[in-house]
């Protein structure tokens, strides 16, 4: 009873205020507090994401120091640490233990830790990481000689630095600053630029000069016929020019082979923990450090140079070493190529529909359509995008103006071009539903200020209403730029590849090749997160890139917000 | 289909394996270069291929400069496509052609597709690192993984405790992964574990091999199949034996070779060509690169397993690049 007793003052006090407040519903509170709870949800699911993409994706570079662990039963592990657990280990594998441990595990509930650590050497072992039980550790030390190498292949190699040779000349290791070491490795490094240079560019012209000259005879054939007097002059064409070329070729392929003797002759001898050496190329070396004994600066300056590598550098091992410039490189160009055309098309399409179109059922059918459009899921598109674009138009294009290149497809494949198409197909809804709202919010009166002073509808449209219009359909842009550079699951049919060979953009004419394959920054993370041969080495990687490509469209979406607060402010001074 | 091999494998006395690294039989050829190979090529096909075809092309790209390789992969069932279409030029498929897709092939050609066995791959069974188990049978593996229990398993697995785990493992369901249907590894298994039995509807589909074994690094309850190089320091393989009972043998490369361990496949990279004619320079000197000491290093770089020199010399015959 004491529950329900109130007192006689309080409870008429109560009623009182009852009737005077209006009802808690109508008041708005829970809604004002649902709202801001939603907001608040959805801001620290946000930011959760992004501080775990970034947190891993940044600290990946970072050098760690390399443990030697000696085990109990005499096995001996160099590696960096990677992460450790909590694990429960078996009835029987506790019995063989000491008596310490015994109790340790008992204990703390038969939980132990464990840590993993990433050998390297997986050209020595054939596993390149390794579980050590906390009570299986004998011994925990970081020598100091140890060194992380990374190399152009097998992975990295940790290990210490047992002897090497210099011109065919064995000398004594001192140290990694050594300038007689630092030189070897400068020499090494402008001798495989150099390598590079001459076959990518100059090798690489040769070839395709070749190539033109044998396209030109094989168009020739296909329109003349193999026994007219073009076909012949071209294959003359052909051979003087294919003996020149060769002669060209050879001297540079001699210059290369020299290089690459000159370089075999700088070798590195390592010996991995358990005493197994391996030797390896000056030229073979991307970065060597003694993970034990780097300073802060130290430190700094190998995290710098593995980012460097990262921005600027080509694709190692299967895409899951080196850099990622290819998909950088492919994600921009294909998204702003997407933007030429989607931009275009979009505001075309809103400014008939809002302005010269009769408002009536066809049109409001229409609007409908292109809002529906914006829920297709996106692989649809890239099922289109291959059938519509790749096979059909892709085909006749090469069956019309590529046919001596046929049974191979130029246009009749996935491509740069195709891409920016279906994304374009993809993303145009935005920029329709941006503009048409944009241009609705022109004030009536501008307009009719503008007619009334004898300005036609189309002057008016271009002078008074695009101008002021253009603020929102920038965010439409923005907004497809974005939903654009983060599409994946389309592209994979039509163009993304694993390993382009060439830039989509380079200095052979045309210079730009809408008909190439490219790599992207998406399919890149799908690619090595889920296909790579060694997940846990891949994982790390696949942040760096999801940073890079948040990032990316960061800067983009940026630039754009810029340009748009500009023109915002042009107009601003105008209004009434 | 192995088992015809190990004779000669065997003869030539050639296969040395150790207990870590592995090493290619020392009689494949070394890759000699050659002059005047140029052009460009396409690969399309399985996506378990995707990485070492990336090698091969990054190791035959340091051999000819000029020659531009790009590598598509999205499961092997892309290939024959690719093949008859002319889109690509070598298709490397992780299972061998449905009988199927060589007649859609030889409809528009008039000759079966060239195959060249380019890589021995143990399809292993994995499971958490934790997990106790010390040995499946394929009665057991098919009992877990099919509704249908094809290969003769009595009852449905379903816990561990099925298998006789004891402990906390022994109420535990088992939780099951494997690949999506277009890949050449749920092809495989499904023919070579399940005798073409249906997969049960709670086997989690991954996108990729290494989503199987990332799947089950997480898992701990966790079993699934996927191909012996993905394996990882968070999961283990389970040795297998073909009878329920039988001997019990590890996915390593000899017990591949010698056919003990009970699935194991050939790995093919299909191309165009008509038999008993040549195949241009630049597809045969790929081949051949493939087939080489270089090329079979890039096979074990990716976990696979070499191919022992006997079956590289037949394959190359049969293109005419021998």
């Amino acid at each position: 009873m004491t529950d329900s007793y109130i007192p006689r003052g309080q409870a008429a006090s109560a009623e009182n205020t009852a009737g005077r407040r209006t009802d808690l519903r109508s008041r708005g509170e829970p809604a004002l507090w649902s709202l801001g709870g939603a907001l608040a949800l959805g801001i620290i699911m946000i930011l959760g994401f992004l501080a775990l993409v970034f947190s891993n994706g940044i600290a990946t570079f970072i050098p760690k120091p390399i443990a030697v662990v000696t085990e109990t039963g005499g096995q001996v592990t160099a590696g960096e640490p990677f992460r450790s657990e909590s694990f429960r280990p078996t009835v029987e594998e506790v019995a063989t233990l000491p008596p310490d441990w015994q109790a340790r595990i008992k204990s703390a509930g038969g939980m132990v830790n464990r840590t993993l650590y990433r050998m390297g050497n997986f050209d020595v072992y054939g596993e390149d990481f390794r579980w050590v039980a906390d009570y299986a550790v004998a011994k925990r030390e970081f020598p100091a000689n140890m060194v992380f190498v990374e190399r152009m292949e097998w992975g990295p190699f940790i290990g210490t630095v047992k002897a090497l040779t210099i011109d065919g000349n064995a000398q004594p290791f001192k140290s990694i600053e050594d300038p007689v070491f630092l030189q070897a490795h400068q020499q090494a490094l402008d001798r495989a630029d150099d390598i590079r240079d001459i076959e990518r560019g100059r090798i690489g012209d040769i070839n395709h000069r070749l190539e033109n000259e044998r396209l030109a005879l094989r168009k020739v054939e296909l329109a003349e016929g193999r026994t007219s007097a073009a076909y012949r002059d071209a294959q003359d064409r052909l051979n003087t020019l294919s003996v020149t070329l060769q002669r060209d070729y050879d001297a540079l392929a001699a210059e290369v082979t020299k290089l690459r003797e000159a370089s075999a002759r700088n070798t590195l001898t390592l010996a991995a923990v358990g005493g197994e050496e391996k030797t390896i190329e000056f030229a073979a070396l991307v970065r060597i450090y003694p993970a034990n004994d780097l300073g802060f600066w130290g430190k700094v300056g190998v995290y710098l140079s593995r980012w460097g590598e990262f921005l600027g550098g080509e694709p190692r091992e299967a895409n899951t070493e080196g850099g990622v410039f290819p998909a950088i490189f492919g994600t921009a160009a294909m998204t702003l190529l997407m933007v030429l055309v989607v931009a275009p098309f979009g505001v075309i399409t809103a400014l008939y529909l809002r302005e010269y179109a009769k408002q009536g059922r066809l049109v409001s059918f229409v609007r409908i359509s292109v809002n529906n459009l914006a829920g297709v899921p996106s692989i649809v598109y890239g099922v289109f995008g291959l059938g519509f674009f790749a096979y059909v138009l892709g085909g006749s294009i090469d069956a019309l103006f590529y046919p001596e290149r046929l049974p191979s497809p130029t246009f009749g494949t996935g491509g740069l071009l195709w891409s920016a198409l279906t994304l374009a197909l993809l993303t145009v809804p935005v920029v329709i539903v941006a503009t048409e709202e944009a241009l609705a919010a022109v004030p009536r009166s501008m307009r009719e200020g503008s007619l009334a002073c004898g300005a036609s509808k189309w002057q008016t449209i271009k002078y008074i209403v695009l101008p002021r219009a253009m603020p929102g359909v920038m965010t439409g842009v923005i907004l497809a730029m974005a939903r654009g550079a983060g599409e994946v699951a389309p592209l994979m049919l039509v163009g993304v590849v694993k390993l382009a060979p060439e830039l989509p953009i380079d200095g052979i004419f045309p210079f730009v090749h809408l008909e190439r394959s490219f790599m992207h920054l998406g399919f890149h993370i799908f690619d090595v997160g889920f296909q790579s041969r060694n997940a846990e080495a891949g994982k790390p990687m696949v942040f760096v890139t999801t940073v890079l490509l948040i990032a990316l469209v960061t800067i983009v979406n940026a630039a754009a917000i810029i340009l748009r607060s500009r023109l915002k402010r042009r107009f601003a001074g105008s209004q009434f | 289909m192995l088992k015809k091999f190990v004779s000669a494998a065997a003869v030539m006395g050639a296969l040395t394996t150790s207990a870590l690294a592995l090493d290619v039989d020392p009689a494949l050829k070394d890759y000699k270069k050659l002059s005047g190979v140029e052009g460009s090529m396409k690969s399309v096909g399985s996506d378990t291929l995707n990485n070492v075809m990336a090698l091969w092309a990054e190791g035959f790209k340091k051999e000819y400069p000029s020659v531009k390789i790009e590598v598509e992969g999205k499961g092997s069932g892309t290939a024959p496509p690719a093949l008859i279409g002319g889109t690509a030029q070598f298709g490397p498929m992780s299972r061998p052609m449905k009988s199927g897709e060589i007649d859609d092939f030889e409809k528009k050609y008039g000759y079966k597709p060239a195959a060249l066995r380019v890589a021995v791959d143990a399809l292993a069974v994995f499971v958490n690192k934790d997990n106790p188990i010390k040995c499946l049978s394929i009665a057991q593996i098919d009992a877990m993984f099919s509704k249908t229990r094809k290969r003769g398993g009595k009852a449905d697995i379903k816990t561990w405790g099925d298998l006789g785990l004891t402990g906390e493992w022994a109420s535990k369901p088992i939780s099951l992964y494997g690949r999506n249907s277009a890949s050449g590894t749920y092809g495989y298994f499904k023919e070579a574990a399940m005798g073409d039995g249906d997969f049960k509807d709670s086997v989690k589909e991954q996108p990729g091999s290494s989503a199987v074994v990332q799947g089950i690094a997480s898992d701990k309850y966790a079993i699934g199949y996927s191909g012996v190089g993905y394996k990882t320091a968070d999961v283990r393989i389970v040795p297998l034996s073909s009878k329920d009972g039988g001997t019990c043998f590890d996915a390593s490369a000899d017990n591949a070779y010698a056919g003990d361990y009970p699935i194991t496949r050939f790995i093919y990279m299909y191309m165009n060509a008509k038999p008993g004619t040549k195949v241009d320079p630049l597809r045969a000197e790929f081949s051949k690169y493939v087939l080489s000491k270089q090329g079979q290093m890039g096979v074990i770089k990716d976990g696979f397993y070499p191919i022992p020199s006997a079956i590289a010399s037949q394959d190359l015959k049969t293109i005419g690049a021998e």
